[in-house]
């Protein structure tokens, strides 16, 4: 006679605290991340931005163009990058609420690291895809162009809430295309100036360090129905 | 003292939802009346500290929440059910709980035995490997639950508890809250007049954001006496009368 399965618990039920392995500060940590970044949907993100890469990829590799001046010479480019932008802009949306800004120290620093690492991660995925061909500026202009939309992304996060976050990217996208069919010159349109051009370097960093400081400290703007001022 | 609120008054935009509230309470179920848009809920996420008040003092379990290194031992130590509680729905309820027993830093070897008492406690225990997104309204309120206590709060803060529970559950929930309250300060928001006279020691009502009584139940059930004051049971009548005093000095006043 076999004793197999006896021990099962039902299906769906809560497991006997004793039969958990005790472990150490350094795997609460590690669990703590992955549940965040599982909330906030990042393993999906990570699939949108490799899919991004590959997408810039195909079209330096088979030539994918539009006929044009330098507004339409960067669109392909510019619309990939703003697309990782908004990816990791809505990964600042957390579900929980009010419940989790209530309950500790950690959110704002697991908010840092999740977005710090999902903009280098994408940066890498776009450069990995810009290896294919020519890219308008190289990749210093990729850094600086992807960085810059990024922090929009960020503060617009802040200022609208997670969900809204990709508006931010978006409408820096058409004012982009606009400041470039116009041939205009200002460092805050930084996709519009040289690579090495320091003006438009400062100003993305300053963007995008805002971002990140306001996503950090105060988070996505809370949404009215999870904010509840009615009662 | 668990909570020392002094003159706290709450302003959003030119409405002032909480006006120079004063309230003191240790151990113990603390019930908070009134009607919609009393101003409970913002009084409640002040006590939470999730919004700061505009003006007043202040103290939780004997810390200025005001202050970054007070306010991160408050919330260690802080179970708070709001209102409208999110989820993610691909978490199941163990590891819904479990996320916020390791954002209120409890000690690793605490968790996963914390966590399942908490599910235990709030009968949620067959359910402990479903998903968020199967349970029903009543059971995410009780998961809700379980992410207050799971850290056996010093002070717990529950708005609208007992929203989409059966009748069976909320009786279940009202014995989970005298439980509680032997211990720790646990806050109940709720415009539910019975969860209040079955399971508070004391109770506090509130309108249009300001204290208008606060008393054991049997207070407030004698206020309403000999009154005419409309209501179902006696502590109904007394909640009704003094909405009615409050309003009617109101009215004088101006």
């Amino acid at each position: 006679m076999t004793t197999a399965g006896l021990d099962r618990p039902a299906p769906g039920s809560v497991p006997p605290a004793t039969a958990v392995t005790r472990h150490g500060p350094a795997y609460s940590g590690l669990r703590l991340a992955g549940l965040y970044l599982v909330s906030r949907r990042v393993p999906m993100a990570l699939g949108l931005i490799a899919g991004i890469g590959a997408l810039l990829w195909a079209a330096l590799h088979w030539h994918w163009n539009i006929a044009g001046g330098a507004a339409a010479r960067q669109f392909i480019p510019l619309t990939l990058e703003t697309g990782a932008a908004a990816v990791i802009t809505v990964t600042t949306f957390g579900p929980f609420g009010e419940a989790e800004r209530a309950a500790g120290r950690w959110l704002p620093w697991l908010r840092l690291a999740a977005t710090a690492v999902l903009t280098a991660l994408a940066f890498g995925a776009l450069a990995a895809g810009a290896t294919a061909g020519v890219l308008p500026g190289g990749s210093l202009a990729l850094l600086r162009n992807f960085c810059g939309m990024a922090g929009v992304g960020l503060l617009s996060a802040a200022a609208l809430g997670g969900a809204f976050g990709w508006a931010g990217p978006m409408a820096y996208l058409l004012v982009t295309e606009g400041a470039l069919a116009h041939r205009s010159t200002s460092p805050w349109v930084w996709p519009a100036r040289p690579p090495h051009d320091h003006g438009a370097a400062i100003c993305a960093t300053l963007v995008i360090a805002a971002g990140l400081v306001l996503i950090t400290v105060r988070g996505p703007r809370a949404s009215i129905r999870e904010s509840g001022q009615a009662s | 003292m668990n909570v020392e609120i002094s003159e706290v008054t709450r302003r959003f935009g030119r409405t002032e939802a909480v006006t120079g509230v004063t309230l003191t309470t240790g151990a113990g179920v603390f019930g908070l009346l009134g009607p919609n848009g009393a101003g409970k809920t913002t009084l409640l996420r002040m006590i939470a500290t999730v919004i700061p008040p505009s003006s007043g003092r202040l103290r939780l379990l004997g810390r200025d929440p005001g202050e970054y290194g007070p306010r991160r031992e408050i919330r260690r130590r802080l179970g708070y059910l709001p209102q409208n509680l999110g989820y993610y729905p691909g978490f199941t309820v163990a590891e819904f709980v479990e996320y916020f027993a390791l954002l209120k830093e409890m000690p690793p070897g605490r968790v996963p035995h914390a966590v399942a008492a908490a599910i235990e406690r709030v009968d949620l225990g067959s359910k402990a490997r479903v998903k968020m997104r199967t349970l029903s309204g009543g059971m995410l309120r009780r998961a809700g639950i379980a992410q207050a206590i799971v850290n056996e709060p010093e002070l717990l803060l529950l708005d609208e508890p007992t929203a989409g529970l059966d009748p069976e559950q909320r009786v279940t929930f009202r014995a989970l809250l005298r439980d509680l309250g032997q211990r720790a300060t646990v806050i109940v928001s709720t415009h539910l007049v019975e969860d209040v006279g079955a399971a508070c020691g004391e109770v506090a009502l509130m309108d249009a954001g300001k204290i208008v009584f606060q008393g054991a139940p049997a207070e407030l059930t004698a206020r309403g006496e000999g009154t005419g004051a409309a209501g179902d049971a006696p502590l109904e009548r007394g909640y009704s009368a003094v909405l009615v005093a409050a309003r009617s000095a109101t009215a004088a006043a101006r």
